[in-house]
C-alpha cells in the first residue's frame, strides 16, 4: 500500500485550479515545478488547512479528507510535521521550548527522541537561545527538529532550502539526508531546483499550472520535455553520483557506474557517495572515442532521449546515469545523433562541481 | 497633602472602576480584537461599527441611551435588580458599565493590533505541532500579542479614570458613590471649590502617567528575546 494518495481538485477564487492525483510510494517524494504551479497548495491541502472542494487523502490507513464522506480531519489531529521555507519558530521560545512544543508519544514505531534529535542535527549550543538570534541554516535546523518530534507519519517541506543561500543549501540538504536515513520518515517536499531534488528523491511528481505533468523517478520525470521550469532556467542540470572516490597518486579518481572518472581535488572529510555537478553546456559529444585531448573524462554511452529547447538541443545518455549534452542543431545534424546512438561524452575535470 | 473622606472615596471608586472594566471588558475584548484581526464574515462592517459607536457619539448621548436600558423600570434594569438583585443605575455599577462602553473601543482596537501583529503562519505552524485551537490561542496567538492586550487594558484603564460624560447620566450624585472627575466638577461650584480641587488634580496626572509607564516597561521587557 502506498504511503500517501492524493487525488483532489479545489477551485480558487482567482480562478486557478489545482485537479492533482498521485500516491506516494517511496521515501522521499518531490513536488517539482516552477512557482506559482500550485505546490505550496497541495502541501496545504495534505497538512489541512486548505480543505479542497472535492477530494480524498489517504496517509498509510487513515482518511484524512474524503470529501464525499464528509470527513476533514482537522491539522492538529494528522500527525504530518511541517517545515516551511520561512521556518515559522515561535520568537518567544527558547529553541528548546520550540524543540518541545509538539513531541508527541503516538503513532507507531518508537518515538524519535529528543536527544537523538539534538545529536543528529547538532542542536547542543543552540538550545538555550532564541529564534531571533540564530542564522538561517541554524533556524531551518531546529524548525526540523521541531516537526521530527512531534513524530509525524508524514513530513512536509516547503522549500526548506529555497531562503538560504548556496553553500548553506548543501550544508542543510546533508542534515535532511542525516534525518531521512536515521529515521525512516516518509518525506513529501516542494521544491524548484533540480539538483535536490535529483539528490533527494526517489520520486517526483513535475506539476505546471495545478496539474500533474510528469510522474516517475527523478531521472523518467525531468527528463521529459514538459518541465516548463526549464525554459526558465538554463535547462536541465547534471548532478552524478560518484563511489569510491579515493586519491591515486596525485589524482581524485571515481566511479561512474563502471566507468573511471578524474576528479576535482578534495579536502576535508570525504563522506561517500558523492556528488559531483556540471552544465550540459560543459560536455562535448564524439562519436568515436578520440585519444590525445587533454580533456580527461571521457565517459561512453547510449542517446536515450533528445530535447529540443530554446534553439538548442538536450541530448540525454545514459551512461548507467542519465547524463544531459547541450550541442547545436548542426551537431545533431552532422553527428547523425538520433535515440540509440553509441556516443563518447567529453567532460573537463575542471568543469565538474562538488555538491555536498 | 491631606485628603477629605470624600475625596479619598472618590479616588478609590475610580480605580476600582478602572480595575472592574479592565476585567470586565478584557474576555470579550479578546474575542472581539481576534475575530477582527483574523476572520472575514458577512457583517464584519456592522461589529466594527457597533464597537466604534462610542468613540463618536456624545458621552452623554450614550450615557442616557445606558440610562433608558438600565434604569430599574425598564426591562433590562428591572431583571437584573429582580433576579441578582444588581442595580445598575444610579449605583456603583452603573459608573462600571458607563466607563466599560466608553473604553471598550479604545481596548478592542489595540488588541486587534495586537492580534494581526501575529503572523498567522506561526499558528498554522502550531496545528501542525499537534496544538489545537485553544492551546494555539495561549501559547502562541496571546503571548504574541501580548503587546497590544497590555496597551488595551492601559488604554481601558486610563480612559476609566476619565470618564464623565456617559457617567454623569447614570451615577447618582449621591456622597460616597462619586469618581474623581465627578467630585472635581461637584467641586468647582462650592465657595473656595477650585482652590480645593488641585489635589484631585494631580491624583489624575499621576495615575495616567502611572499607567503609560508602566504600560512601556511592560513594553520593553517583552521585546527583549523577540529583537535580539
Amino acid at each position: 500500500m502506498s504511503r500517501l494518495d492524493f487525488n483532489c481538485r479545489h477551485r480558487f477564487r482567482s480562478g486557478f485550479e489545482i485537479d492533482l492525483a498521485f500516491e506516494a510510494t517511496g521515501l522521499v517524494t518531490a513536488l517539482f515545478g516552477p512557482s506559482g504551479s500550485g505546490k505550496t497548495s497541495v502541501l496545504g491541502m495534505i497538512a489541512g488547512w486548505l480543505p479542497p472542494r472535492f477530494g480524498r487523502i489517504r496517509l498509510g490507513s487513515r482518511w484524512l479528507d474524503d470529501s464525499p464522506a464528509g470527513i476533514h480531519l482537522p491539522t492538529e489531529h494528522r500527525q504530518v510535521g511541517m517545515v516551511f521555507q520561512d521556518h515559522w519558530l515561535f520568537p518567544h521560545m527558547s529553541v528548546e521550548a520550540n524543540l518541545g512544543y509538539g513531541q508527541r508519544r503516538r503513532g507507531s514505531g518508537p518515538p524519535i527522541r529528543l536527544d537523538r534529535v539534538v545529536e543528529v542535527l547538532e542542536l547542543e549550543q543552540l538550545l538555550s537561545r532564541y529564534p531571533g538570534s540564530l542564522s538561517g541554516g541554524e533556524r531551518q535546523r531546529v524548525a526540523l527538529g521541531r516537526a521530527l518530534l512531534s513524530n509525524p507519519e508524514l513530513l512536509l517541506m516547503d522549500e526548506p532550502l529555497a531562503a538560504l543561500d548556496e553553500a548553506l543549501k548543501l550544508r542543510v540538504l546533508a542534515y535532511l539526508e542525516r534525518v531521512v536515513t536515521e529515521w525512516n520518515v516518509p518525506t513529501l517536499f516542494v521544491s524548484h531546483g533540480q539538483a535536490e531534488v535529483r539528490r533527494f528523491a526517489q520520486q517526483v511528481v513535475v506539476m505546471e499550472r495545478g496539474r500533474a505533468v510528469a510522474e516517475g523517478s527523478p531521472e523518467e520525470a525531468l527528463g521529459q520535455p514538459t518541465p516548463l521550469g526549464w525554459t526558465r532556467s538554463a535547462g536541465p542540470v547534471n548532478l552524478l553520483r560518484i563511489d569510491e572516490a579515493k586519491l591515486r597518486g596525485d589524482q581524485w579518481v571515481g566511479r561512474l557506474g563502471g566507468q573511471e572518472m578524474k576528479l576535482p581535488s578534495l579536502n576535508g572529510a570525504i563522506s561517500q557517495p558523492l556528488f559531483v555537478q556540471f552544465r550540459p553546456s560543459d560536455v562535448t559529444l564524439s562519436l568515436e572515442d578520440v585519444q590525445g585531448l587533454s580533456t580527461r573524462n571521457h565517459v561512453r554511452g547510449v542517446v536515450s532521449r533528445m530535447l529540443e529547447l530554446a534553439g538548442g538541443f538536450f541530448v540525454a545518455v545514459d551512461v548507467g546515469q542519465i547524463l544531459w549534452a547541450e550541442v547545436t542543431p548542426a551537431a545533431v545534424r552532422d553527428l547523425g545523433l538520433q535515440p540509440g546512438s553509441k556516443v563518447t561524452c567529453l567532460i573537463k575535470t575542471r568543469s565538474l562541481e562538488w555538491v555536498g | 497633602m491631606e485628603f477629605s473622606a470624600a475625596e479619598w472615596s472618590a479616588i478609590h471608586n475610580s480605580l476600582r472602576v478602572g480595575l472592574f472594566v479592565v476585567l470586565a471588558s478584557l474576555p470579550l475584548g479578546l474575542c472581539l480584537g481576534y475575530v477582527l484581526a483574523r476572520y472575514r464574515f458577512p457583517g464584519k462592517w456592522l461589529v466594527e461599527v457597533g464597537v466604534n459607536l462610542a468613540l463618536v457619539v456624545p458621552p452623554v448621548v450614550t450615557g442616557y441611551l445606558l440610562l433608558q436600558v438600565f434604569k430599574p423600570a425598564a426591562p433590562v434594569g428591572g431583571f437584573l435588580s429582580r433576579t441578582l438583585g444588581l442595580g445598575v443605575a444610579f449605583e456603583f455599577p452603573g459608573l462600571v458599565v458607563a466607563a466599560a462602553v466608553m473604553s471598550f473601543p479604545l481596548m478592542v482596537r489595540a488588541i486587534r493590533l495586537g492580534f494581526q501583529s501575529v503572523d498567522p503562519n506561526l499558528e498554522t505552524a502550531a496545528r501542525t505541532l499537534g496544538a489545537g485551537w485553544w492551546r494555539t490561542f495561549f501559547t502562541v496567538s496571546l503571548p504574541l500579542a501580548r503587546n497590544g492586550v497590555v496597551a488595551g487594558c492601559v488604554l481601558a484603564f486610563a480612559r476609566s479614570l476619565g470618564e464623565f460624560g456617559a457617567t454623569v447620566m447614570l451615577a447618582s450624585q449621591r456622597e460616597g458613590n462619586r469618581t474623581i472627575p465627578l467630585l472635581i466638577y461637584t467641586l468647582k461650584d462650592r465657595p473656595d471649590g477650585l482652590a480645593s480641587i488641585w489635589p484631585l488634580v494631580a491624583v489624575s496626572l499621576l495615575l495616567a502617567a502611572g499607567a503609560l509607564a508602566a504600560s512601556e516597561y511592560l513594553e520593553r521587557r517583552g521585546l527583549r528575546h523577540e529583537s535580539a
